[in-house]
């Protein structure tokens, strides 16, 4: 099998999805007019057609399909899923829904999607992917509450499940509530603490909610903002987003500090397990370590020197972004 | 790198070679089964061959072996990184290690479904959206990741 079938159409870039969905209907005659499929059953087993690799590819050409409009297609390689794998297994039990989900043309459609999911989970009340898509739907139509409430039950069903997680984060996140944000993304950060985004994702959340508070508060959250950061550099060299976060949380950091200096310092309890806000040569000398390495990267990934290529044009564009406002302001 | 390597293996298998034919070819002559004049032999009598060879195939065999470790430890492939940064950078920085070759290898950063959650996928807004971009010219610079 091809490669390009492995990877799921899922990223933000919709010119995957369209490269896929293209080659869709191709793939699936491929795949039906063998001659031999059409031998009487004793025969087919001596000829096995079967890979990991197909069945991969044709989740993501379905969704591809389901994300281009390509309808048709997509229903033909759900059918060979069902063929396959049977209509009450779990995971195809939410590849269809979502094709109906996909499919519907209005609420009152919807409605039904919304109960036939009910109805799988009366029976069987396990089945965590229909749970996560009954979730997603609820959150697709506008209902976050009913969203919120859950994904409550699914982590508290299942509480190492990272990705519930941090959906539950993201809906939060959108509903306002930073505070439970930071606490769901704590809680993936416990199931998978290597895990050097969701690191730089927490900084980044701490890092708006600092923008909220005041005075010791602030400065507080903003050093742990920091601390995220500098973790996720730990995990991940040259990590870009790392690396740009580190030098924002320092630059708002080292004005604080500055102005606290003249005025209150910050109560940390050693008790409660709070670390002391850091130095000032500690953050200056990050800052000029992340400028470094900001420019450092900008420079090669825009080269596209070889093993640098990975970074995307909007990053390298936003860490030059971030170098040159700097040293603008220094200019003046 | 490569071509070095080939070359210094092909060097050794081909001196290797000689040194056994030439060893073979010397102890058919009659002159080598005469023993040494002081035969102090490690082997015990029934194992001992009692053939002299001469030094310079000694060497030669040896020089192949040499030349032909050096080739292997050139020719194979590179150290994959063991440090978890490294790894992690290489996954960050590198298009190529992004690809996906076979089901479960490649594949990039492995968390990168945590922010991307595939379980949840939101499948009308998004379709909505990239139908939206279809129709609105497509092929842009799309944003985000390539």
């Amino acid at each position: 099998m091809p490669a390009p079938y492995l990877t799921a159409p899922i990223s933000s870039d919709p010119r995957s999805a369209l490269s896929l969905a293209a080659q869709a209907p191709t793939f699936t005659t491929s795949q039906a007019s063998s001659w031999w499929s059409s031998l009487p059953y004793p025969l087919t087993l001596f000829l096995n057609t079967e890979s990991q690799e197909k069945w991969t590819s044709y989740e993501n050409l379905f969704l591809a399909c389901l994300r281009t409009g390509d309808f048709p297609t997509a229903y033909t390689c759900l059918e060979a899923l069902i063929a396959r794998f049977g209509k009450t297994n779990d995971h195809i039990l939410a590849l269809q829904g979502l094709y109906q989900e996909a499919t519907a043309q209005n609420m009152g459609e919807l409605e039904e999607v919304m109960k036939a999911y009910d109805e799988v989970l009366k029976e069987d009340p396990t089945i965590f992917s229909v749970r996560k898509r009954r979730a997603a739907l609820l959150r697709s139509v506008g209902k976050a509450a009913e969203a919120i409430a859950d994904l409550t039950v699914l982590v508290d069903a299942s509480p190492t499940d990272a990705e519930a997680w941090a959906e539950l984060a993201d809906l939060y996140l959108s509903q306002g509530g930073i505070e439970q944000a930071v606490y769901c993304l704590e809680e993936v950060l416990l199931v998978m603490p290597n895990a050097w985004n969701m690191h730089a994702r927490l900084g980044e959340v701490v890092y708006m909610s600092a923008q909220k508070m005041e005075g010791g508060d602030q400065m507080k959250a903003l050093a742990e903002s920091m601390r995220r950061f500098c973790r996720s550099i730990e995990l991940c060299d040259g990590y870009l987003r790392g690396y740009y976060g580190l030098r924002v949380t320092t630059g708002t950091l080292l004005d604080a500090l500055q102005g606290a200096k003249k005025g209150q310092t910050t109560a940390s309890d050693p008790l409660a397990g709070d670390l002391a806000p850091p130095s000032i040569a500690t953050v200056k000398k990050l800052n000029e370590l992340a400028t470094a390495k900001l420019a450092e990267i900008a420079r090669r990934g825009t080269a596209g020197e070889k093993g640098w290529d990975g970074y995307s044009e909007a990053e390298l564009k936003a860490a030059k972004d971030l170098i040159d406002r700097d040293t603008q302001r220094i200019e003046r | 790198m490569a071509a070095i390597a080939t070359a210094i293996n092909v060097l050794g298998v081909l001196f290797l070679s000689h040194a056994v034919y030439s060893a073979y070819e010397h102890s058919l002559l009659p002159s080598a089964s005469t023993p040494p004049p002081l035969s102090h032999s490690l082997l015990p009598n029934s194992l001992d061959p009692k053939i002299t060879l001469p030094l310079d195939i000694t060497l030669e065999t040896l020089f192949s072996v040499l030349l032909l470790c050096a080739g292997m430890v050139l020719s194979s492939a590179d150290l994959k990184p063991i440090q978890w940064r490294v790894w992690a950078g290489t996954l960050e920085a590198s298009q190529e290690a992004r690809e996906v070759k076979e089901v479960g290898v490649g594949g990039g950063n492995p968390y990168q479904a945590l922010e991307e959650r595939v379980g949840f996928w939101d499948v009308r807004g998004v379709g909505k959206a990239t139908r939206g971009w279809m129709d609105g010219g497509g092929d842009k610079k799309g944003k985000g990741r390539a």
